[in-house]
C-alpha cells in the first residue's frame, strides 16, 4: 500500500514538474498568446564546438550581428528575427540531428550553414524533406549542388573552380614539377585533392598522393613517405588549420622543407600562422572570397565586428552576407502579410536572388543549381603574421 | 621497393619514438590490472591532462613568445608539474571513483572508469573550448638539432623521448624488483588477502600504484606534446586505446610485457604505414594484436606470472 502511495506521489510530482517546465519554456521563448506575430527563426548550423569551433563561433557571431541589425530595422516586416543555434561539431551524424531539430520548429524559415561539405552532404535530405532553404557560407564540394536538392544554396565557389585555380598557380607562379598532395579522406579534403590532382596531371606535373585521418596527430609516418618522394611543393587538402599547423611543424623536425600550399579551410590566422610558430611562413592558400578588408562596403561591418568580438576569422564576412541575404529574401517574400510567410516562399525568394550587393565585393546571384555566380578564387601568401593576396582567378568551372 | 627501403630507417625511428611513449602509458594499465584486475580506462585521459598541464607551464614561462628561463629549466618544470598534477589526479580517481567500489562486482569499477574518462575529456573540452593548443617545442629544443644515421633524421626531441622513457622504465623495473614497496606491490598482486595477513597495508600499496602509474602518464603526456607539437582534448582516447592494446599485447599485468608491447605496437604502426598506407595504421595495429592473441593468448610475455605486478 505504502509502495503504491509513493508511486502515485511520484507520478504527481513528475506531472507537476512537466507542467512547470512547459510554462517556463513558454515564458522563456517569449510566447505572448495572440498579441503579436511569432518570431521568424533562422537556423545557424555549423561547428560551434570541437576542432573547427574557432571558425564556427566567429561565423555564429557574424550571424547574430546581422540578425541584431535586422531587428533594429524592424525585423522581417514586423516579425522579430531570432537565431537558433544548431551545433554539429563538424560531425555529419550530428548535422542530421540538428537538421531534424530545425525542421521540426515551424518558425524556422531558413538556415545559414552548415559550413562543412561533409555536414551539408549528410543533412541535405532532411532539409529537402522539410522544404527548408539553406545557404552555406563555406561548403565547397562540387557534388552538393549537383544532387538535385532545391533547398541547397551556397555563396562560395566550388572546389572544381578552386582546385584548377590552385593548380594554375602551382604551375604558372611556383613552377613546381613534383607535387605531393595530402588529404584527410573527408568530403571536402579528398574532393579538393581530386580536383587539384586532376588539374595538375593535365599540366604534366608529377603527382604523388597520401592520406591521413582527421584524428591523426602524429604525422611522422606520412612525412617520411613525403621525404622519399622529395616534392617541390606539398599541397594540404585539409579542413582543419590546427592539424595542418602541427603537420607543418613536424615536417620541419624531419628536415623536410618543400614549398607549401593549402585550400580555403586553412586560411585561419590564429591556428595556422600562430599555431605553426613561424613554420608556415611563405605558405600559399587559396581562398573562396576576397579579403573583405579590401572591399569598401565591408568597412562598417569589419569595424563593428572587430570592436565587438576581436579579429575576424575566415568565414565571418561570408556568414554575415549569407544571413543578410536570407533576411532580405524573407522580407521580399513576406510582403504585406508577414504572418503568412512560408518556407516555400522564402525558398523561392532566396533562389531568385539576382545581383544582391553586400560586403563580399561582387553582386551575388544564384544559378538554377543554387551555386553562386560571379565569385573569384584568390591566392594568399603567409607573410609575417598575416595573409597577403598575391593572385586572383575568376571562378570558372570547365 | 626502392622507396620502401629508403624509408625503412626513418620509419623504424618513428616507431621506436611512438612505441616508447606507448610503453610508458601501457605500464600504468598493466600495473593497475596486475594489482586490482581492473582496467583503468581513465588512464588515457590522465595522460591528456598531463599534456595540458605541461602546455600550461610552457605557456606561463613563455610570456610574449620568449622563454623566461633556461630551456632545460622549463622542460624540467613542465615534466615535474605534469607528474605532480597527474599523480594527484590519479590518486583522487582511485580514492573517489574506484576504492568505494572495491567490494562490488568486477563490472562496477570498469563502468566508473569509463565515467571518469568521459568527465575528464569533457572537462578538458570545456576548458579549452575544444581547440588545439600549440606546443612551442621549437623554443625549447631547436628543430635543427638532428642526428643523421643510416638515412634517418633523428631530432633531439626524439632522442630525449626515447632516452627518458627507457630510463623511467628501467627505474620502475628496478623499483618493483628490488625495493620494499616493489615487493609489497608484487605480494599484493599475487594475493591481496594473504599480503594483508603479512602486515602489508594493501590500500596504501594500491594508492601508490595509481600515483606512480599516473605520474608516468603525466610525463608521457608532456613528451607527446613536445613530439606532436600540439595537444587537444581527444588525444587521450586514441593514446589510451593504443597503450591498453600494448599492455594486452605484452601480457597484461606484466611490466616487462607492457614495455615490449609498447615498442612492438609502435613499430607495427610504422611498418603498417610503410607497407600498406598511413590511413590503415590503426587497423594494422589491431590486426597485430589479434594475431598475437590467437598465437599466444596470454600475450608476448604473459607466462611469467611471478613477475606480475
Amino acid at each position: 500500500m505504502r509502495r503504491q502511495l509513493t508511486r502515485t506521489m511520484k507520478v504527481t510530482n513528475v506531472a507537476s514538474a512537466l507542467i512547470l517546465t512547459v510554462l517556463v519554456t513558454c515564458v522563456g521563448m517569449g510566447v505572448t498568446f495572440g498579441k503579436e506575430l511569432p518570431p521568424v527563426r533562422i537556423g545557424a548550423a555549423g561547428p560551434f564546438t570541437g576542432d573547427l569551433s574557432k571558425i564556427g563561433l566567429d561565423s555564429l557571431n557574424a550571424i547574430q550581428m546581422a540578425v541584431d541589425e535586422a531587428n533594429a530595422e524592424g525585423g522581417v516586416n514586423g516579425r522579430k528575427v531570432e537565431v537558433v543555434v544548431a551545433d554539429d561539431a563538424a560531425d555529419p551524424s550530428k548535422a542530421i540531428l540538428v537538421a531534424e531539430k530545425l525542421a521540426m520548429d515551424k518558425n524556422v524559415l531558413g538556415v545559414v550553414g552548415p559550413m562543412n561539405s561533409s555536414t551539408v552532404n549528410a543533412a541535405l535530405p532532411t532539409y529537402q524533406r522539410a522544404g527548408l532553404v539553406l545557404i552555406s557560407q563555406s561548403a565547397t564540394n562540387p557534388s552538393l549542388t549537383e544532387l538535385g536538392y532545391r533547398v541547397m544554396h551556397r555563396i562560395c565557389p566550388r572546389d572544381d573552380a578552386q582546385g584548377p585555380a590552385a593548380a594554375r598557380f602551382i604551375v604558372e607562379e611556383v613552377g613546381a614539377k613534383n607535387v605531393y598532395i595530402i588529404d584527410d579522406k573527408g568530403t571536402y579534403g579528398q574532393g579538393l585533392a581530386d580536383q587539384v590532382a586532376a588539374a595538375l596531371k593535365k599540366a604534366g606535373v608529377k603527382i604523388t598522393r597520401g592520406q591521413i585521418t582527421p584524428e591523426d596527430r602524429d604525422f611522422s609516418p606520412i612525412l617520411t613517405k613525403v621525404k622519399t618522394v622529395g616534392p617541390d611543393l606539398l599541397y594540404l587538402a585539409l579542413p582543419n588549420p590546427a592539424q595542418a599547423a602541427a603537420l607543418i611543424k613536424q615536417a620541419v623536425g624531419l628536415g623536410l622543407t618543400p614549398k607549401l600550399m593549402g585550400g580555403d579551410g586553412l586560411k585561419e590566422k590564429d591556428q595556422l600562422i600562430a599555431g605553426a610558430g613561424g613554420a608556415a611562413e611563405g605558405m600559399y592558400v587559396t581562398a573562396i572570397g576576397r579579403d573583405i578588408k579590401d572591399v569598401p562596403q565591408a568597412q562598417g561591418f569589419i569595424k563593428k565586428f572587430e570592436g565587438k568580438y576581436g579579429a575576424m576569422s575566415i568565414f565571418s564576412g561570408q556568414s554575415y552576407e549569407a544571413t543578410k541575404l536570407l533576411i532580405a529574401a524573407m522580407r521580399k517574400a513576406a510582403g504585406d502579410n508577414p504572418a503568412a510567410l512560408t518556407r516555400e516562399a522564402v525558398l523561392e525568394a532566396v533562389h531568385s536572388t539576382r545581383g544582391y550587393q553586400g560586403i563580399l565585393g561582387f553582386p551575388i546571384s544564384f544559378n538554377a543549381k543554387g551555386d553562386v555566380v560571379g565569385a573569384s578564387i584568390y591566392v594568399f601568401k603567409v607573410q609575417g603574421n598575416d595573409f597577403v593576396q598575391v593572385e586572383e582567378y575568376p571562378a570558372e568551372v570547365k | 621497393m626502392e622507396q620502401v627501403l629508403a624509408q625503412l630507417p626513418q620509419q623504424v625511428v618513428n616507431g621506436l619514438t611512438l612505441g616508447s611513449v606507448y610503453a610508458l602509458l601501457a605500464l600504468g594499465y598493466s600495473m593497475v590490472y596486475g594489482i586490482l584486475k581492473m582496467l583503468n580506462f581513465a588512464h588515457g585521459d590522465v595522460f591528456m591532462v598531463g599534456a595540458f598541464v605541461g602546455w600550461g607551464v610552457l605557456h606561463l614561462l613563455t610570456p610574449g613568445g620568449m622563454l623566461a628561463a633556461h630551456p632545460l629549466v622549463v622542460l624540467l618544470a613542465m615534466a615535474l608539474a605534469a607528474m605532480v598534477a597527474t599523480s594527484l589526479l590519479g590518486g583522487a580517481i582511485e580514492r573517489f571513483a574506484y576504492r568505494p567500489l572495491r567490494k562490488s562486482s568486477r563490472l562496477a569499477p570498469l563502468i566508473s572508469a569509463l565515467g571518469v574518462s568521459i568527465i575528464l575529456e569533457n572537462a578538458a573540452m570545456l576548458l579549452t573550448a575544444g581547440r588545439a593548443k600549440a606546443y612551442q617545442t621549437e623554443l625549447l629544443i631547436p628543430q635543427n638539432w638532428t642526428v643523421h644515421a643510416g638515412g634517418a633524421t633523428i631530432s633531439a626531441t626524439r632522442l630525449a623521448i626515447i632516452g627518458v622513457s627507457l630510463a623511467l622504465m628501467f627505474a620502475l623495473d628496478f623499483a618493483v624488483s628490488r625495493t620494499m614497496l616493489g615487493k609489497a606491490m608484487r605480494a599484493t598482486s599475487q594475493d591481496r588477502e594473504a599480503a594483508e595477513y603479512m602486515g602489508i597495508r594493501t590500500t596504501g600499496v594500491i594508492a601508490a600504484t595509481f600515483l606512480i602509474g599516473s605520474a608516468l602518464a603525466g610525463i608521457a603526456g608532456v613528451m607527446i606534446g613536445l613530439y606532436y607539437m600540439q595537444v587537444d582534448f581527444v588525444i587521450g582516447f586514441s593514446a589510451g586505446l593504443k597503450a591498453f592494446t600494448a599492455a594486452v599485447l605484452g601480457g597484461i599485468g606484466n611490466i616487462r610485457g607492457a614495455m615490449a608491447g609498447g615498442l612492438v605496437l609502435g613499430l607495427a604502426e610504422s611498418f603498417g604505414v610503410l607497407f600498406v598506407a598511413p590511413v590503415y595504421k590503426d587497423a594494422i595495429v589491431f590486426a597485430v594484436l589479434i594475431a598475437t592473441l590467437i598465437l599466444k593468448p596470454a600475450g608476448l610475455l604473459g607466462e611469467q606470472a611471478h613477475e606480475k605486478v
